[in-house]
């Protein structure tokens, strides 16, 4: 099986070489795809602390481990679609992959996408916060937590 | 019933729907989340973003005349064009981006009442088609500073105990903490607020529809209650001068304040400058002189 960091370096490659507004258009296509929240989370939305406190709109994150797979769910609110189709994006290279694959991914990501430009300064600021959540939450998880 | 002091500057949806296609009429979103534009905006609007398009990408400042200029053409804006702005959350950055047009002395400048929520809830159509629109011939004017304030001012401006307003969050105001509830912080080092500055959080001006309150609540916000005077000069901050520019649009435009300017430096400025006096907790606090003899703003 491909590691979260080669299934994000394709995802990342069809960022490579849009323009601003073809970026924005594929960044709102993966947030269209990220799917409603499961409704056994739903539920657990109501008692667990799982909001992103750094970031502007409500995003809930869970990140899961089964077998050592790895699985990232998430609620976005629909007025951010920056941020659910990044999260979009995290999702789809994530899920099914290996957990312990998670640490290594590079940080750079926002970068590499072209979006710090498309964004601007202020805004990446959530999204990386989003990032080092996702990853703090799996090493929690893949230490035995 | 009272009114607005200045009605013009404000359209309804259904006016916006009618002018669609009005050469005369160039319709502009602006928004905290730029995606929401591609994915679905009012047919025929073009975008145009705070961060990218109207601040200086490498100086701490709105980008200049010439850009301006620039910016007005590449978006089929001519001098004389009818420009309406709308966006998420309440119009915020729809009026950010209106304050930045009158900076530019661009002369009708109108605000779509609601904002994107109003025109979801009235079911009107959203388009995700890429919009074209013929060029624009601009010339700019030199910038208004009759609606700006810049740190220096805003420190005299205190110093003589004048209206001040700070539109951020209580706790932001109280120092407690230095960002938004949920938003990053941004570098402020120090929490707290202006001495002097009065607190009426932003959302106050706007109804859950996304409209603003009517003429009767924002006077007795304004007016009765706070007893702010229209023609006394009052400056209106927030964290980058975002939020205080829809207060300054409220002041100004529907209230008919005569002197108001916007601090866009505001608390990301204030909260870092060394040996400017800074307030913490709830009181406005007195308008103080700093301990030292003189403020040194350029340390």
């Amino acid at each position: 099986m491909e590691s979260v960091q080669t299934r994000l370096d394709t995802l990342i490659g069809e960022f490579a070489g849009l323009d601003a507004r073809e970026k924005l258009e594929l960044l709102v296509d993966f947030a269209n795809g990220l799917p409603p929240l499961p409704p056994e989370f739903a539920a657990r939305k109501a008692v667990e602390d799982r909001r992103v406190h750094e970031c502007q709109t409500p995003v809930y994150l869970w990140t899961e481990v089964d077998a050592g797979a790895a699985r990232l769910v998430a609620e976005v609110a629909p007025e951010a679609p920056t941020v659910k189709g990044f999260v979009a994006i995290l999702a789809e290279a994530i899920n099914g992959r290996p957990a312990a694959d998670i640490a290594a991914v590079s940080d750079d990501i926002l970068e590499r996408m072209g979006l710090a430009e498309v964004l601007g300064i202020l805004r990446t600021r959530g999204l990386r916060a989003i990032v080092a959540r996702v990853k703090r939450g799996f090493a929690d998880r893949t230490a035995g937590g | 019933m009272p009114a607005y002091a200045h009605p013009d500057v404000l359209v309804s949806t259904d006016w916006v729907a009618e002018h669609l296609t009005d050469p005369a009429v160039r319709i502009v979103e602006s928004d905290e989340d730029r995606a929401l534009y591609t994915q679905g905006h009012i047919p025929g609007a073009v975008e145009i973003d705070w961060a990218v398009d109207l601040q200086n990408q490498v100086e701490r400042d709105y980008i200049d005349r010439a850009a301006f200029e620039r910016l007005c053409v590449e978006r089929g804006i001519s001098n004389d064009t009818t420009v309406v702005f709308y966006g998420d959350k309440n119009n915020w950055w729809a009026c950010y981006a209106f304050w930045v047009f009158k900076l530019y002395g661009h002369k009708d400048c109108r605000i779509m009442n609601g904002g994107r929520k109003r025109w979801e809830l009235d079911g009107r159509p959203w388009s995700n088609e890429r919009v074209s629109v013929p060029r624009g011939h601009y010339a700019a004017q030199e910038q208004d500073a009759s609606i700006r304030a810049l740190r220096d001012e805003v420190l005299k401006h205190q110093k003589a105990g004048k209206q001040l307003l700070d539109v951020r969050s209580p706790e932001e105001y109280r120092g407690e903490r230095m960002h938004m509830p949920d938003y990053p912080n941004e570098g402020a080092i120090r929490g707290g607020h202006i001495p002097g500055a009065v607190n009426v959080p932003w959302p106050m001006n706007c109804n859950d529809d996304g409209t603003f309150k009517s003429p009767k609540e924002l006077e007795k916000l304004y007016v009765k209650e706070l007893k702010m005077k229209r023609r006394s000069p009052t400056i209106a901050y927030c964290r980058i001068g975002e939020r205080s520019s829809l207060t300054w649009f409220v002041l100004t435009y529907l209230l008919g304040f005569g002197n108001v300017k916007n601090y866009d430096g505001s608390w990301l400025e204030w909260g870092n400058c060394v040996r400017v006096p800074v307030v913490k907790g709830a009181e406005p606090g007195g308008p103080s002189a700093p301990a030292a003899p003189a403020p040194a703003m350029h340390a």
